[in-house]
């Protein structure tokens, strides 16, 4: 029944000239449709340079990444960002709304882009969204008139406003008090469950992490270890 | 091309959110295309002035018959026209009457008059003076010059024997409504005539020079039947008056067609470098505000990096990131273009309203002047933003998410 929905090939990444040094040394990964992975390991072992050559933010210096059948990297800028827009959301740990805009016109934004305006059915999956993410009071407040938390819940709506097949986020909850950042989580594994979208995300909350699917362990640029929370601990 | 809508949507929230800057840059921009829009007008409207004064009240046109070489009278050698326009030749017209009812048909002539020229002296006791005969319909005359409204003593008619004076000649010869003199035509009998009316034209020399007597009369005693030595046009736009003088001459062979730009030649020069000064003060202007819309223009891209980023993040293009710095720079430069016009004709409001008196400034605020400085300061803005746009649109989304 698993379908694999991206594998990662060999993924090398180097930063640096004129004396380039490896932050990534070939991994090699492959994700399930309808996984929930968590991504762990000490600062600098890697994990947001993975995250981000995954979300076809960053291109690798080698090695390939195949979302459901395209190879990102043969994509041009624009077509990047086309297949960011459509396939992908992305939760970050600085939540990064537009304080120019609403909470309701935040969670638009990412189909507003390539649609301008926002008919109905949108609109009213939207509202949804802000119903389902517990901020449907909050909905005309500036986004910088919200708290923290409140503002990493708008950030999942609008991760999943254009329903994409994975959901990145990096350490989503690592700037949220435990209170607000087992909300956030509880969000994201109630829609991995519902919409069955894939997540990946960046933690160092073991005990979050041992809530996963999947646990991935990178140290120094390598995968230390790949395996599921019943079997750690 | 749908994104475009939320593109100008964000250009306008960043502008909104910077209220101040906004406003203050509006305000720049604005002040600039004040300045340009008052200046124009100051200069079309002193220009318009001089050249009113210039060719109001005279022909815009002359046709005379060609000759060989210029006739003159070899008892005045400078010749007989103290007018701007230098006539060559005084063999008559003959076919005059075919000939203006064929240039009447020409919708853009105002005024067709032909007229009757021939050299005279005038004495008044042992005064005397020698003048310049032109003999007019007086009805016809006054569609250029419009002697019957310029009459400062006696009465606008021109019975046979009757004449029309200027008023230096008269002050000259101690002339007054009513008096008789003598008037000599080289190689005629001397004739006696009764002085009409006397005439301000407004111009020194012609009030010095010239005479108005009917045109039959002046026909009859210069022994030339039914014959006149040129015959004057007055064209709607005077700017058209020397293309259709060079259609005119093609069309006369064997006359001379003149307009009034070949014999102001230097006037118009004059005003040519005026405006020249006046656009290059404007280029300046102009150049100012494109440097306040770019800089602040730099600054707004530098302070909304994170959202770019973000907006890069979740998949915005390069080229829209571009187009909404591009969009503000239009915005910036039609509201202030807007605002700055009104600015440039409340200060002339305000001058005609205040201007100093005995000093009467006439301004000109042409549309397609206005027109032109509000493309100019809307395409100026855009390339304005071009820079800042390039630069911004081009950064890295992962330096702002990385760093937060
Ligand atoms: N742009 C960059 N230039 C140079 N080194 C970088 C750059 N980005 C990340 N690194 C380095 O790569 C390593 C991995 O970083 P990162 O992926 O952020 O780790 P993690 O998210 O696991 O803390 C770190 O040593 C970091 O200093
Ligand atoms: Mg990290």
């Amino acid at each position: 029944m698993a379908e694999i929905m991206l594998q990662g090939q060999g993924l090398i990444k180097e930063y640096g000239q004129p004396i380039p040094s490896r932050v990534l040394h070939g991994i090699d990964i492959d994700i399930n449709t309808g996984e929930f992975l968590a991504l762990v390991g000490r600062s600098g072992s890697g994990k947001s340079t993975l995250l981000n050559i995954i979300g076809a933010l960053d291109r690798p210096t080698a090695g390939k990444v195949i979302i459901d059948g395209t190879d990102l990297y043969s994509l041009g800028e624009d077509e990047l960002a086309y297949f960011r827009n459509q396939t992908l959301g992305f939760i970050f740990q600085f939540h990064f709304l537009l304080p120019q805009f609403t909470v309701f016109e935040n969670v638009l934004i990412p189909y507003l882009i390539y649609h301008g305006r926002a008919g109905s059915p949108v609109v009213k999956q939207a509202e949804e969204l802000l119903e389902r993410v517990g901020l449907a009071h909050r909905r005309d407040n500036r986004a910088n008139a919200i708290s923290g938390g409140e503002q990493q819940r708008a950030a999942v709506a609008r991760a999943l406003i254009n329903q994409p097949r994975l959901v990145l986020a990096d350490e989503p909850t690592g700037n949220l008090d435990s209170k607000s950042g087992e909300n956030v989580f509880a969000l994201m594994r109630e829609i991995n469950r519902d919409l069955h979208t894939t997540f990946i995300m960046v933690t160092h909350d073991s005990l979050l992490a041992n809530r996963t699917d999947r646990i991935v362990e990178l140290r120094d640029g390598l995968v230390l270890c790949d395996q599921s929370p019943v079997i750690i601990e | 091309m749908r994104g475009f809508r939320f593109e100008l949507q964000l250009a306008s929230r960043f502008l909104l959110e910077n209220r101040n800057q906004t406003i203050l840059i509006l305000l720049g921009i604005a002040v600039g295309v004040g300045v340009m829009v008052f200046l124009s007008a100051l200069i079309d409207g002193l220009q318009a002035d001089l050249i009113k004064k210039t060719v109001g009240n005279s022909p815009h046109i002359i046709i005379t018959r060609e000759v060989a070489e210029p006739l003159r009278n070899p008892a005045e050698p400078d010749g007989f026209f103290p007018i701007q326009i230098q006539r060559r030749g005084s063999r008559p017209v003959v076919e005059w009457i075919e000939l203006t009812n064929t240039l009447k048909e020409e919708p853009q002539f105002t005024a067709v008059v032909p007229v009757l020229d021939g050299p005279a002296l005038l004495r008044s006791g042992s005064a005397s003076g020698s003048v310049a005969l032109r003999g007019m319909k007086l009805e016809e005359a006054d569609k250029i010059y419009q002697v019957s409204d310029k009459i400062i003593a006696g009465s606008p008619e021109l019975a046979p024997g009757t004449l029309l004076v200027g008023s230096e000649l008269a002050e000259q010869l101690d002339l007054q409504p009513g008096n008789t003199l003598t008037m000599e035509i080289p190689g005629k009998q001397p004739v006696s005539v009764l002085v009409g009316g006397i005439f301000d034209l407004g111009v020194q020399n012609l009030n010095k020079r010239w005479v108005i007597m009917e045109r039959n009369r002046v026909a009859y005693l210069l022994g030339l039947q039914d014959r006149v030595t040129e015959i004057e046009i007055q064209v709607k736009d005077v700017f058209q008056a020397e293309e259709l003088a060079r259609t005119w001459a093609n069309r006369l062979p064997g006359y001379q067609v003149e307009s009034w730009q070949e014999t102001n030649a230097s006037l118009l020069t004059a005003l040519r470098s005026q405006s020249n000064s006046s656009y290059t003060i404007q280029l300046f202007v102009l150049l100012a505000v494109t440097l306040g819309i770019s800089s602040v223009l730099a600054i707004n891209a530098v302070q909304k990096t994170r959202e770019i980023g973000i907006l890069k993040a979740i998949g915005i293009r390069t080229r829209s990131i571009e187009r909404v710095f591009i969009i503000q720079g239009a915005l910036l430069g039609t509201g202030g273009a807007l605002a700055g016009t009104l600015l440039g004709l409340g200060l002339a409001r305000l001058f005609i309203l205040f201007g100093s008196e005995g000093y009467q400034l006439s301004l000109l605020l042409k549309p397609a002047t206005l027109a032109i400085v509000m493309t100019l300061t809307i395409l100026a803005s855009v390339f304005a933003a071009f820079l800042p746009a390039r630069r911004v649109a081009r950064m890295n989304p992962i330096e702002v998410i990385r760093n937060g």
